[in-house]
């Protein structure tokens, strides 16, 4: 059982422009303990954690670790104190070695110089603990997302950190790997390190935590044994309504004899898709399910134009034309919101008012730019209709949470009033409020004559919501079944064995 | 879990990926090499002392590339190092020349100004957040400015130890009937070689064996993961772009010792010709891939061409100038086609 408390953190409160951020949240860590800390995007989970590591200072308050007051000033800082974050973007540098990521900054020296054959050799020993045997002399950048989250944590743990922070690091892992994650938590657990582990799987929480910590808008809802919440109560604390939303939510129903808008005929390309057809019709939600790697996303970017398309038809409204590039798409009216949004979709540095009027500025063409009251206006709808949470529309969308950047994506393509949407995985790393709304928008998006397509991860998402699934599997399409009548049984199997 | 197997071995260390474009650069050079002996061969392209020229003749860019490589891989860039070679040749030369005093006081005046410079560009690079390409471009005018303003006229450096030291030099030998000869045709390193291959030795210790070096490496791969990872990313950043300001003294001396003379408008446009020989050499323009030997041999390509030019005879030697931005093209582009199949992964 959890021994003496290491970390408090009392009456934390920390003010942002317009938007009081944490409100006197207390919070407490003892040794060799897992705690979750939960909450919904823009709850104050990561704004706790940056205020632990030092990026954010607090208003008000204080941090006793190990008894002693203690000020952050930075993460190196942090780290000093015993406190390393291990993030679900990886901090680390892809172009140095596996070996040297978990290293740098405190290389074992030899003669004045650094000693390569050591840092190797304990490089590898860590990695073996994780059980991975790999090259650690090689790039960062050579290996999967999997390794290099371990990589990070194996660097938190060879700092012999007193407490280390996990901000969402299963949500790139495949389930194999997540249990190599917790057994090698539970491992660090036994050591006597204090763990906090955010996540938005609520499976994993009950799977590994000893107590968990709930936020909400900035407020402490209280911190809880794990066995004293049942899940549905849990999400209700969480969301701070009935989970009535996500149970209420209508799978998008196809009227008969509703067009075809978008037909695609055996497409594939070189090397990421064999062959692919399919037909979505107007109104219809098509979910495309699959492992990671199976050619979910590389189909929807070939339909998008992103990738080339090196066989096979694409119509549209029966029409054949040709996608050679994303404008080509957007021309045509389909739209695409990719995976993975802090890269290829949203612009941090502009404002929520700027990238929401993109598509339909990029649409217009550049000769017919839109007035800024047009643009505000625009703005100022889609952030009522959304529910996106920012004091106004000139907030960067790089300062929103992901569930709020997500939203602004969500609101940039339909500005731009699209015949066919692709969303890929837009609810992945966000919370169940959050998914919740925006499988909403997607249903009504289908409801008023859009056709959806939509990737993601999480299976139940995909039955609740789709019209048809279609199952991919080694770059192929497996199986095409009904999703008012499939399980996810059916599918796994499917995923599984390779047929219907 | 990818399937990588551990491999340890020499083989396996040596065909590590991040080698690549340094293994293109010595490549090159070496067909490039291999063409020349072809065509001119009998004229004598083949011999040592070609060889050692390419040192020679080249050496100021050298010394200036290896700091200059060092700022590449932050993902920064200097453009101010051409000026402040200059300016140290004009140190030496008016200090010298008009004012009468010893080297030993010019030299230590502009390493003053050299290494200051560049701890201060550094300095509003990362404090003040102003992009390096500013900053250094600042620098240059400043460097140049303060050149004419010293003298507009080109100054002879005469001095019995800068004499001494542009002439001395170590002759190559050979063991032939029983003794040490000189070889033919004759060929010797100077001190100008010497400062060149100890700066490249130099600037790899510090880049491969010490934790500043590899902060360096750190900064370019991904400046804010390193700052999260607690390193100390703005010293290390203002003393790189110190250091290169005393590869550009150095540079600047090697200069004088070549020429024998300062002047306000020499070595105009140079910074361009390092940053060429670092970028052919493998350093990423983007950051955090570089190594010294790729720089050597970067230098050693860039030179090359102006010898074939010399051996053709025919050729006007502004065709050197269209061969190696052929080059920096080819190279620029191979760093495309591996940064963007990397990026696949």
């Amino acid at each position: 059982m959890p021994g003496k408390n290491i970390l408090e953190m009392k009456g934390i409160t920390i003010q942002f422009p317009g938007v009081k951020a944490l409100d006197g949240v207390d919070f407490s860590l003892c040794e060799g303990e897992i705690h979750s800390l939960l909450g919904e995007n823009g709850a104050g989970k990561s704004t706790l954690i940056k205020c632990l590591t030092g990026v954010n200072r607090m208003d008000e308050g204080k941090i006793i670790l190990d008894g002693r007051e203690i000020h952050p000033t930075g993460p190196g800082n942090a780290i000093e104190l015993g406190i390393s974050a291990v993030f679900q973007e990886i901090n680390l540098c892809p172009n140095l070695s596996v070996a040297e990521n978990i290293f740098v900054g405190r290389q074992p020296m030899k003669h004045g110089q650094i000693d390569w054959n050591e840092i190797n050799r304990r490089a590898e020993e860590l990695m073996s603990r994780f059980h991975l045997d790999i090259d650690v002399t090689r790039p960062l950048s050579y290996y999967s997302t999997a390794i290099q989250q371990m990589t990070s944590i194996a660097r938190a743990v060879d700092i012999q950190a007193k407490i280390l922070i996990l901000d969402e690091p299963t949500s790139s892992l495949d389930e194999n790997e997540v249990q190599l994650l917790f057994t090698v938590m539970r491992q660090l657990k036994e050591s006597g390190m204090g763990i906090i582990f955010i996540t938005h799987f609520l499976d994993q929480i009950y799977a590994v935590s000893d107590r968990m910590t709930i936020l909400r808008n900035g407020h402490l809802v209280g911190t809880y044994n794990i066995n004293e919440l049942g899940k549905v109560e849990l999400v209700t604390k969480m969301v701070g309504k009935d989970m009535d939303v996500i149970f209420s939510l209508k799978r998008a129903e196809v009227k008969d004899g509703a067009e075809i808008v978008l037909k695609a005929e055996h497409i594939g390309d070189a090397s990421k898709i064999n062959d692919i057809s399919l037909d979505l019709r107007k109104g219809e939600l098509m979910g495309f399910a699959g492992l990671l790697g199976s050619g979910r996303t590389e189909t929807a970017e070939m339909l998008f134009g992103a990738t080339k398309t090196v066989r096979g038809d694409i119509f549209i409204d029966g029409e054949k034309i040709e996608i050679k590039q994303p404008f080509d798409a957007i021309k045509a009216r389909l739209a695409f919101c990719p995976e993975d949004r802090k890269r290829d979709g949203i612009i941090g540095d502009l404002s929520i008012r700027e990238n929401i009027m993109l598509a339909v500025q990029s649409r217009k063409g550049f000769m017919h730019p839109m007035t800024r009251q047009e643009q505000e206006e625009l703005a100022d709808k889609y952030i009522s209709i959304l529910g996106i949470v920012t004091p106004d529309c000139e907030k960067k969308a790089g300062e929103l949470s992901g569930g709020n950047q997500q939203k602004v994506i969500l609101a940039r393509w339909m500005a731009a009033n699209p015949k066919v949407l692709i969303l890929d995985e837009p609810t992945r790393g966000i919370d169940i409020g959050a998914k919740a709304e925006i499988q909403r928008l997607m249903l009504e998006m289908c409801k008023d004559g859009v056709s959806v397509i939509f990737i993601s991860s999480e299976l139940d998402e995909i039955i609740r919501c789709s019209t048809r699934i279609i199952i991919m599997r080694d770059r192929e399409k497996v199986a095409e079944v009904d999703g008012s009548t499939c399980t996810q049984q059916d599918i796994l199997r499917i995923i599984a064995e390779g047929a219907a | 879990m990818a399937g990588v197997t551990k491999k340890q071995s020499l083989w396996g260390r040596l065909t590590n990926p991040k080698y690549i474009m340094v293994y293109a650069t010595i490549a090159i050079f070496l067909v490039i090499y291999a063409f020349g002996a072809f065509l001119y061969g009998n004229k004598g392209f083949l011999t040592v002392r070609t060889f050692v020229n390419l040192f020679i003749d080249n050496a100021y860019f050298g010394i200036s590339a290896v700091g200059m490589t060092m700022v590449l891989i932050t993902g920064g860039i200097d453009l101010s190092v051409g000026a402040v070679a200059s300016l140290t040749g004009m140190f030496i030369a008016y200090g010298t020349t008009v004012l009468h005093l010893h080297p030993l006081t010019c030299i230590f005046a502009a390493l003053v100004m050299g290494v200051g410079l560049g701890l201060l560009m550094g300095w509003v690079i990362h404090y003040l957040n102003v992009p390096p390409f500013i900053t250094t471009l600042t620098g240059m005018f400043f460097a140049r400015g303060v050149c004419s303003l010293i003298s507009r006229e080109s100054i002879d450096i005469h001095h019995p130890m800068i004499d001494a030291l542009a002439g001395w030099k170590i002759y190559l030998m050979k063991f032939a009937d029983g003794k040490w000869v000189r070889i033919k045709p004759i060929a010797f390193i100077n001190f100008n070689v010497i400062l060149f291959l100890a700066m490249i030795l130099i600037g790899a210790f510090i880049l491969q064996r010490t934790r500043f070096g590899r902060n360096i490496y750190a900064i370019g791969g991904n400046e804010q993961s390193a700052a999260l990872m607690g390193l100390p990313v703005g010293r290390t950043k203002v003393l790189v772009y110190g250091f290169n300001g005393l590869c550009s003294v150095l540079a600047g001396i090697s200069y004088a010792l070549y020429v024998k003379s300062g002047w306000n408008l020499s070595l105009q446009g140079g910074e361009l010709e390092v940053i060429t020989c670092a970028v052919i050499g493998g350093t990423l323009l983007t950051g955090g891939v570089g190594y010294m030997a790729g720089t050597l041999f970067g230098v050693l390509l860039k030179s090359i061409i102006p010898a074939l030019i010399t051996f053709n005879g025919n050729l006007l030697s502004w065709w050197g100038k269209i061969a190696t931005g052929l080059l920096l093209l080819l190279f620029i582009c191979i760093q495309r086609v591996i940064t963007a199949s990397a990026g696949k992964r």
